[in-house]
């Protein structure tokens, strides 16, 4: 009987590998091709030995980082890593004090509003990308970073609803108790709330750092200036026969989002499950 | 409902009536009645912002009122170096003017309910709440309105504003040759007429809409249950190095989509790598994404979906999973229930109550996703579509329509139609679901 | 208010003086019976006074090679020392070169002068986002053929105007390499014994070597291109009556792809995928046969003029990785790669018929240009930048330096070779303008579907072929035209 267990058990664990390691190869596979691509010696796609390079060198991030005087990597990179880090701390703050809200708080245009969210969500967004531009063009905000900022972290509150989702899950009974000891509903959230829900926050803040890096058409409409580019609308303006460029550009944005996520990955698994306190 | 408006209506007629002079007071000059109960700040306050509304209003509002209507009279040529109106500024500016108005009535009525429910205090003996106190409170009872005032601003300015403008631009003739500086004008339902009118319309509508609700439910499904299955395989007892191993997901994940899109473009063509190893292996080329490939296109185009958006439902549901309570779990585990009846039983109940705004937002996104066959297959048009291809959804067909063709007006109304629609369904499926229902099941 | 009035009253001062002057600049404003030339035509003096603006920052929208190859700096160096005394001073606008100046111009986010394609050019004229020019007063304006300008002249309100001025012609060239002729080519591939192989002199004799080399070796071709590009493909039409619009490419509502025999040329372009690999369905060709042609895959292939030096760098490349060393390489490399005009069609489109009558190959093409974007402040800076960078000393250097072939006959005669050949065939009208009202940006798609499915045609089985005879290529071909129609029309 108890060997049986173990073997069921072990069986268990294999299949589980054997699934992960299928999974990982999903997944690793194109990126394994687009980096060993951005490592292409002759720096085009078509003179690969089936899916991979024949021959590696390191000239096409040389390229991308000294040669700028079209092409201004470096300098899209830090622009696109100042819009990121801006919109990520003003969106990811806002977004997590929205959906406290309007999961602990109940008033009377709360359902309204949620309705309404999840309605405006529906429409389709670049249709109001001619508005957008008008707008920022009445604040002066074309060329700037600031507004892409600006528009970024307004917009993130309007997917509060993930959020919302994960505080429904906390027991309120803590707060109940909290208040009874005659915290203010600020000290609440900030000293009980906040720290239950790590991954949560670190789920916002990685999104929301994501989303600068691969939009295009946002940055595209606003900034003018090729020095005011972000990585994605550089990388589209790419000429046709700068492929080793785009790969070893494409590759290199998943750097900063890839070292996020391994400085932040300790938080994505905590709250309640590992916290003192319990329903 | 008529009863409830009567009372309501004798409240307001009594409370007319009971009102001292210097609430009426605060009926003309808006925070005086406040200013002579006591209430200094806020009357002031409440002042202010009436001045500075009436200075709004002279210096630019009624003029934005009335280029709200005209939408231009002068016509500008930078030829002649004639500055004129530009139609779509005028039409912006004159929503800004509206809802400023708005925010007067708002806070003109908040102003004589303030005013009156002071006069009921003084009257009652009770003191005055100062002003400091009631600031404190909305770091508390009120919490909720200082912390959604930003939020709620900045989605109305660069959400909600450029939605109403859409909206209203589906009722003129902007787009095509009527762009600044020629003037744009109000044509009523004319857009909607076009579009019920033209026959080659409707047929394609259908098959578009069709096809676009089969990939809307299929990719969600598809995502939802892949990235919850790789979050509960993770979350196993017996993986190690669970960090690792998250981690190839999140390199897929960090890589902008249109590249992931470019890239599986190339990999799929006739010049690709897959097509490069079947013709040397002596078999004939295969075109997976080119004019014939339908439902090849297609599944393609579900798949490389997945691959984009499973790494992120992962992380989320990751997340979610450690929120569980494992009592539960130790509980059913006595009882004898397996690992199935325990997914069954708890964990979907349990992940489906905090993530409908997920699937929800999920499929939302997907009914709307512009870019996988924008890239993966853009440039076609098919037989049997009118101006669109096979695996166009609605929101690239809109594209090639409006603006491809500039023809924002269409486009608009277009939108409008499939906004309607759409926000529909998401609505019932929201509304009638348990985490809008009954929000504190887990609680 | 003011601003405006003074503006009014210069036009209607200076009009009456200017109306002999610039009313005659071109044959429509003199034929056409218009009441509106005087005041209309005023336009062009009233804004380009002559008086140039003192210490001005004027920003030049160049295009990415010339960027990028340099020139565009020595352009800017030169024109900077040459107006140094005024004070003038041209700089890199640093923008996108294909910015739509239509939005961003009234916001002031445009650059003064751009350089762009002649039907965005008109795009924007038509919407009066640049100034007309007093072309006649330049110094180019004799040198340039009247087809150019022509691609650059609108009428409004019953007058004519020229916004642009050309630089240089853009249209598809023929690239194969010498080296990959067959051993015995001047005896057997050179029926005229012009020195000149048949298979660049005509389509039959490429089709002919193209089968050819496939059949000796299954891994080689010979003519390779991807056919859905409208910008190449639709040349083979045109050769047999197809045009884009009606009335001169000014009518949209009369959409001619297949119109006249242009099924022929469809005809042709399907056999010619007979000889190619199913890459020639999609984009595959289009990027691949830069270094396809260095490695002695494909043995031609055409595309724009401005593309050789990216052929010619491949191909050094390649002979390095054979072991050359980089200076012989380089020599080889230019002797081997030949850029010609493209080889004439046969008359009855069959591309198997022996002793066949040849028709000159026509293609669509295209003139770049400068323009002035109305939204400058100081246009008489902008107009000295504009003749500058057209002279004849610059339009030389940027042949040199691009490959491009100039619009100025003096610098094509300079430049000779292709340059010359272009210019020729721009004159003899084998060069098919591309359309300058907006509506050109509708022919894209409609006609990418259809060379799409012609490629496509060709690999598919004999039951399932859809183009199986002209008739069903002229099917094809209206249906094209119905789309585009459509695609302009039925929302208009």
């Amino acid at each position: 009987m108890r060997r049986k267990i173990n073997a069921g058990k072990m069986l268990d664990t294999v299949v589980t590998y054997a699934i992960l390691l299928a999974v990982a190869f999903v997944f690793f596979f194109p990126c394994l091709w687009l980096i060993l691509a951005s490592f292409s010696k002759s720096g085009s796609i078509y003179s690969f030995d089936g899916f991979f390079p024949a021959q590696y060198s390191t000239a096409s991030f040389v390229k991308l980082f000294t040669d700028t005087t079209m092409y201004n990597y470096p300098k899209w990179f830090l622009n696109t890593l100042l819009i990121a880090a801006g919109s990520c701390a003003l969106g990811t703050f806002l977004t997590i004090l929205t959906a406290y809200t309007m999961s602990r708080f109940t008033f009377r245009m709360r359902k309204p509003m949620m309705k309404t969210t999840m309605v405006l969500g529906m429409f389709p967004s670049f249709m109001g990308m001619t508005v957008v531009y008008l707008l920022m063009t009445q604040f002066g905000l074309i060329n700037h970073l600031g507004g892409l900022i600006l528009i970024y972290a307004s917009g993130a509150p309007m997917g509060y609803l993930t959020q919302k989702g994960f505080f429904d899950t906390i027991p309120k009974s803590i707060d109940e108790a909290a208040k009874i000891d005659g915290a203010t509903n600020f000290q609440i959230f900030t000293r009980i709330n906040l720290p239950l829900s790590k991954p949560i926050i670190v789920y916002t803040a990685l999104t929301s750092f994501t989303w600068p890096w691969s939009d295009f058409i946002l940055p595209k409409l606003l900034l003018k200036e090729k020095n005011l580019y972000t990585v994605a609308v550089g990388l589209m303006s790419l000429d046709e026969t700068e492929f080793a460029r785009f790969a070893a550009g494409s590759v290199f944005i998943a750097v900063p989002i890839v070292i996020l996520y391994f400085c932040l990955v300790k938080n994505m698994v905590n709250g309640i499950s590992e916290g003192a306190v319990k329903g | 409902m008529g009863i409830r408006m009567k009372e309501k209506w004798n409240d307001f007629t009594s409370a007319v009536r009971g009102s001292s002079w210097k609430v009426k007071l605060s009926a003309v000059v808006m925070g005086g009645g406040q200013f002579l109960y006591g209430s200094y700040v806020k009357g002031i306050l409440y002042f202010l912002s009436e001045l500075s509304i009436i200075v709004y209003m002279v210096l630019r509002g009624f003029e934005d009122i009335a280029g709200f209507f005209t939408l231009g009279t002068q016509k500008g040529d930078a030829w002649l170096g004639t500055v004129g109106d530009n139609s779509v500024i005028m039409l912006l500016m004159g929503i800004f003017a509206w809802i400023v108005i708005a925010v007067f009535i708002y806070l003109y009525q908040m102003n004589l309910k303030d005013a009156y429910h002071t006069q009921k205090i003084i009257e009652s003996g009770k003191g005055l709440t100062p002003f400091k106190e009631e600031l404190a409170q909305l770091l508390d009872k009120k919490f909720y309105i200082t912390v959604l005032t930003l939020p709620v601003l900045g989605v109305c300015v660069f959400n909600i504003l450029p939605i109403i403008f859409m909206i209203l631009i589906a009722f003129t003739n902007y787009g095509g040759d009527i762009v600044p500086p020629e003037l744009v004008d109000w044509v009523g339902l004319a857009n909607f007429k076009k579009l019920i009118t033209l026959s080659q319309f409707a047929p394609t509508f259908f098959k578009i809409l069709g096809w676009n609700l089969l990939w809307a439910v299929i990719s969600t499904v598809l995502n939802y249950f892949m990235g919850l299955g790789l979050a509960l395989l993770l979350n196993k007892d017996c993986v190690k190095g669970k960090a690792f191993w998250r981690g190839f997901p999140i390199l897929a994940y960090a890589i902008p989509g249109f590249i992931t899109l470019l890239a599986f473009k190339f990999m799929f063509s006739y010049g690709g790598p897959i097509n490069q190893m079947i013709t040397a292996a002596g078999n004939t080329a295969i075109g997976f994404l080119d004019l014939d490939a339908k439902w090849m296109a297609r599944a393609i185009g579900i798949l490389v979906n997945c691959w984009i958006s499973v790494p992120s439902i992962m992380l989320l549901a990751t997340g979610h999973l450690s929120n569980r309570d494992m009592s539960l779990y130790e509980a059913s585990r006595i009882d004898g229930a397996g690992r199935w009846k325990q997914f069954q039983k708890l964990t979907m109940p349990f992940m489906l109550f905090a993530t409908t705004p997920v699937l929800l937002s999920q499929f939302i996104g997907n009914f709307n996703n512009f870019g996988i066959f924008y890239f993966l297959r853009g440039g076609l048009y098919v037989d049997g579509y009118f101006l669109a291809s096979d695996t166009d959804l609605l929101i690239n067909w809109l594209y090639n329509l409006s603006i491809d063709n500039n023809y924002y007006c269409i486009g608009a109304a277009i939108s409008l139609v499939i906004f309607m629609i759409t926000s529909l369904i998401s609505l019932i499926i929201y509304v009638k679901s348990p985490s809008y229902r009954e929000e504190d099941t887990f609680q | 208010m003011k601003k405006k009035s003074i503006a009014l009253l210069m036009i209607a001062s200076l009009s009456i003086g200017i109306f002999t002057g610039c009313g005659k600049n071109t044959d429509s404003a003199q034929t056409a019976p218009d009441t509106q030339t005087g005041e209309e035509s005023g336009i062009v003096s009233t804004v380009f006074n002559g008086e140039l603006e003192h210490d001005v920052t004027i920003q030049v929208l160049e295009n990415d090679t010339a960027v990028s190859k340099g020139y565009f700096a020595e352009l800017i160096k030169a024109f900077n020392e040459e107006y140094a005394e005024y004070g003038i001073v041209a700089v890199d606008a640093n923008m996108n070169q294909y910015l739509d100046l239509a939005n961003d111009g009234p916001y002031g986010y445009g650059p003064d002068v751009l350089y762009q394609a002649n039907d965005i050019i008109m795009q924007y004229a038509e919407g009066k986002h640049i100034y007309p020019l007093p072309v006649e007063k330049m110094e180019c304006f004799d040198k340039i053929p009247e087809t150019a300008w022509a691609a650059y002249r609108i009428e409004l309100g019953g007058t004519a105007y020229t916004c642009g001025v050309p630089v240089n012609v853009q249209a598809p060239m023929l690239y194969y390499r010498k080296d990959l002729l067959p051993e015995d080519w001047e005896t057997n591939w050179d029926d005229n014994g012009n020195k000149i192989p048949d298979m660049a002199e005509n389509w039959n004799a490429m089709y002919a070597y193209s089968v050819n080399r496939h059949e000796e070796d299954s891994s080689r071709y010979g003519y390779m291109k991807s056919l859905y590009d409208v910008y190449f493909s639709s040349g083979f039409l045109f050769t047999y009556g197809g045009y884009v619009f009606g009335n001169n490419n000014t009518d949209p509502s009369d959409i001619g792809f297949s119109a006249g025999e242009a099924e022929k040329g469809a005809w042709v372009l399907s056999q010619l995928a007979g000889a190619m690999s199913e890459e020639c369905i999609d984009d595959s060709i289009t990027t691949n046969a830069y270094s396809k042609l260095a490695d002695g895959t494909y043995f031609a292939t055409i595309t724009t003029p401005d593309m050789y030096s990216t052929f010619l760098d491949e191909m050094v490349l390649a002979y390095e990785n054979e072991g050359i060393e980089e200076a012989e390489a380089r020599a080889r490399a230019e002797e081997n790669l030949v850029m010609t005009t493209l080889p004439s069609l046969p008359e009855s489109g069959d591309l198997t018929e022996e002793n066949a009558t040849f028709l000159e190959a026509k293609s669509m093409g295209g003139i770049n240009g400068y323009a002035i974007s109305a939204y400058t402040k100081y246009p008489n800076a902008c107009l000295a930048f504009v003749e500058f960078a057209t002279s004849y000393e610059m339009m030389v250097k940027r042949s040199e330096l691009l490959g491009v072939a100039p619009a100025r006959n003096d610098a094509a005669d300079t430049a000779g070779g292709t340059s010359q050949l272009l210019y020729d065939n721009l004159e003899s009208g084998n060069i098919v303008l591309m359309p300058s009202i907006k509506e050109v940006s509708q022919i894209w798609t409609p006609g990418e579907t259809f060379f799409t499915d012609l490629a496509k045609d060709a690999f598919r089985t004999e039951k399932e072929k859809k183009y199986t005879d002209l008739d069903a290529m002229k099917k094809g071909l209206e249906t094209v035209d119905q789309q585009i129609y459509d695609a302009i029309f039925t929302l208009k």
